[in-house]
């Protein structure tokens, strides 16, 4: 950047100062503040309770179940759009945009309906012999990561999508006549292609993901805690706000370590080629 | 194709647009400042859609504005700490429980009763120095008839020793104050006393079958009710009338053991700006022609207004005399221990 560009990002780097970074500072502040000083007791009372460490865990395996499902999903439909033709395209968009236009409770609500009992997943399954009886899927992780795929999907499609905007489908048929086989074609061509689209879709689907309050605390119950109904509780019941705010700190550096090996990843040009 | 390239703005266009959401971001506080109007604190879901349509037309009669906000009472609380000195409510809906919270902490004020023209038409129980009582809610057991055994349940007791219950009872955490109020009438059957919550927790570990209805709050619970998920939750006699205005198959029982009640107060924030809006629709809610309306379905409140006839509907569940029967829990002692017992409860829950 020039030196003369400063005046420009000044707006942007005051507002980022004053909105994010302040807040940052006063989280991380109240997560230190005991009654004679900065103190880590909030962070050894966290640490000091294996539930708090299994509820952890728990968190971090819910955003890596996500990552894999909806890259599962995800793919094939960003392929299906790099193929296909300009009315195909559009369709795609438009499924894609549309659930992120409906509230995240609404859709959250949505899916109370399709685990439940009477729900279609569960006629389903009966319906196929496959159970006896009519079963429900609410409030087991299971449930909750089909109802997060589904939420978060779209994080995913749209990188790989707009990655694979800027490549040439002949890319594959230049392969083929060269005799690769369609597996060698998407393992050698394509996957490093999409890598940069994936390390970026798979960062926002993990944040998503680990700190989605509502479809946790609806979908998921109370018998699987994760870390934000940790927080809620401290802060909206317990009104313990160190604890709460030490328990923030430590979300937001568990996330941050996984964003930055992602982002370290996707900066790997053996990893990623010359995509 | 690249889907960016597909919604294009230009500067000027982006500023009009940014210019509007700050302009309509602002729009609360603007109406707040310009109209003088008073900002409430109710419950989400039936009370807050009762209050919005009985409350606010009288209190605009009365010369204010009034914006129901909605809001659950821990979050209300959290909310006020969180803005020492700038309240975002003016009054507070609350329990006992929360009301002793928010005194310790120094976050309502006493009120002045000579400022309620209908202060006099309030039984003396319900004249509290930290604002009236509006309305006295009823706890315990709603359930789908269709989907449990009878004879109907009569109490916490038969919920779990009779395993035609097994699996269709959901409860919820200790943060909320329906359970609350449930697990200290547990404590004191299968315990030694309201307290004795090591009872309640081994009465669970022994039926872990109940620990997989376990949900986050009562507002759930009436999702999961609609759906047909759950069968026997832990209620109000307001969370049942809102369940039949719905067309639902919904009853309820009072424990055989006492229903436990909660009077539900109005407070006066402290360092409010709007104290004669305030005064307005805390006097709008006990006054006779608020509390004719709120008695009615949906929401079926029991009226503190003492000019105020008892509906059939209302006298069902409770009647006058009975209200003075009623469990009232020791709140002082649940806030003592309630911080331990959610820690523990969750615990156990999560496995």
């Amino acid at each position: 950047m020039k030196a003369s560009g400063f005046p420009y990002v000044l707006p942007m780097l005051l507002l980022s100062v004053a909105f994010f970074a302040t807040p940052l500072a006063v989280l991380v502040g109240f997560s230190f503040a005991g009654p004679g000083g900065a103190t880590l007791e909030h962070y050894a009372r966290f640490f000091g309770d294996a539930f708090n460490f299994r509820v952890l865990v728990n968190t971090a395996r819910l955003g890596l179940e996500t990552v894999i499902g909806t890259t599962l999903l995800g793919v094939p439909i960003a392929l299906l759009y790099w193929h296909g033709g300009r009315n195909l395209r559009q369709v795609l968009i438009f499924l894609t945009l549309i659930p992120m236009l409906t509230s995240n409770v609404v859709r959250t609500f949505a899916w109370i309906v399709i685990l439940g009992r009477q729900g279609p997943i569960s006629e389903a399954l009966v319906g196929l012999g496959l159970t006896g009886m009519p079963t429900s899927l609410l409030f087991t992780e299971l449930g909750l990561v089909m109802a997060m795929c589904q939420i978060d999907l779209p994080l995913i499609i749209l990188p790989l999508i707009a990655i694979l905007s800027r490549t040439p489908v002949q890319l594959t048929e230049a392969a083929q006549v060269s005799g690769a086989g369609p597996w060698r074609i998407f393992v050698t061509v394509l996957l490093p292609l999409m890598l940069p689209g994936l390390l970026a879709g798979w960062i926002l689907v993990f944040a998503s993901t680990s700190s989605s309050f509502v479809t946790q605390a609806v979908i998921g119950g109370a018998r699987n805690v994760y870390v934000p109904q940790l927080i809620y509780r401290e802060v909206g019941t317990l009104f313990d706000w160190p604890l709460a705010s030490a328990i923030a700190v430590v979300l937001l550096l568990s996330t941050g370590c996984l964003l930055v090996a992602l982002t370290m990843m996707s900066r790997h040009r053996r990893l990623v080629g010359h995509a | 194709m690249n889907v960016m390239k597909d919604f294009q703005i230009t500067r000027r266009g982006f500023g009009f647009l940014a210019a509007g959401v700050a302009a309509s971001a602002m729009l609360p506080f603007a109406a707040r400042a310009a109209g003088g109007g008073a900002v409430a604190a109710t419950f989400p879901g039936s009370w807050e859609d009762a209050y919005r349509a009985v409350l606010t037309p009288m209190v605009k009669d009365a010369g204010y504005d009034l914006t129901i906000a909605p809001a659950m009472a821990q979050d209300q609380l959290a909310k006020i700490m969180a803005s020492p000195g700038n309240p975002p409510y003016d009054t507070l809906l609350m329990s006992p429980g929360q009301m002793a919270v928010a005194i310790e902490k120094d976050l309502i004020q006493k009120i002045d009763p000579s400022k309620l023209k209908n202060w006099g038409m309030l039984d003396p129980s319900f004249q509290g120095e930290y604002g009236p009582t509006v309305t006295i809610e009823v706890n315990g057991i709603a359930y789908n008839p269709d989907l449990v055994p009878k004879p109907k349940p009569k109490g916490y007791r038969d919920l779990f020793e009779n395993p035609a219950y097994s699996g269709k009872v959901s409860w919820t955490g200790f943060a909320s104050n329906t359970a609350v109020m449930a697990y200290t009438e547990i404590a004191k059957i299968f315990g030694s006393g309201p307290n004795d919550m090591d009872a309640v927790f081994k009465l669970f570990k022994d039926h872990p079958e109940h620990l997989k209805g376990v949900v986050d709050s009562t507002n759930h619970q009436m999702t999961l009710f609609q759906q047909g998920e759950i069968a026997v939750f832990m209620c109000s006699t307001g969370n049942v009338a809102r369940l039949k205005s719905l067309g639902l198959n919904a009853e309820f029982v009072q424990p055989e053991t006492g229903s436990p009640a909660a009077p539900v107060n109005i407070h006066l924030t402290k360092g409010t700006a709007n104290l004669d809006a305030a005064y307005a629709y805390m006097d709008a809610a006990i006054s006779k022609a608020a509390q004719d309306q709120l008695k009615e379905p949906p929401t079926e409140m029991f009226p503190t207004n003492k000019d105020v006839a008892l509906t059939p509907g209302i006298e069902a569940y409770v009647t006058r005399d009975q209200i003075k029967t009623m469990v009232y829990p020791d709140w002082v002692a649940i806030n003592k221990n309630r911080d331990g017992w959610i820690r523990q409860f969750d615990a156990l829950v999560a496995g």
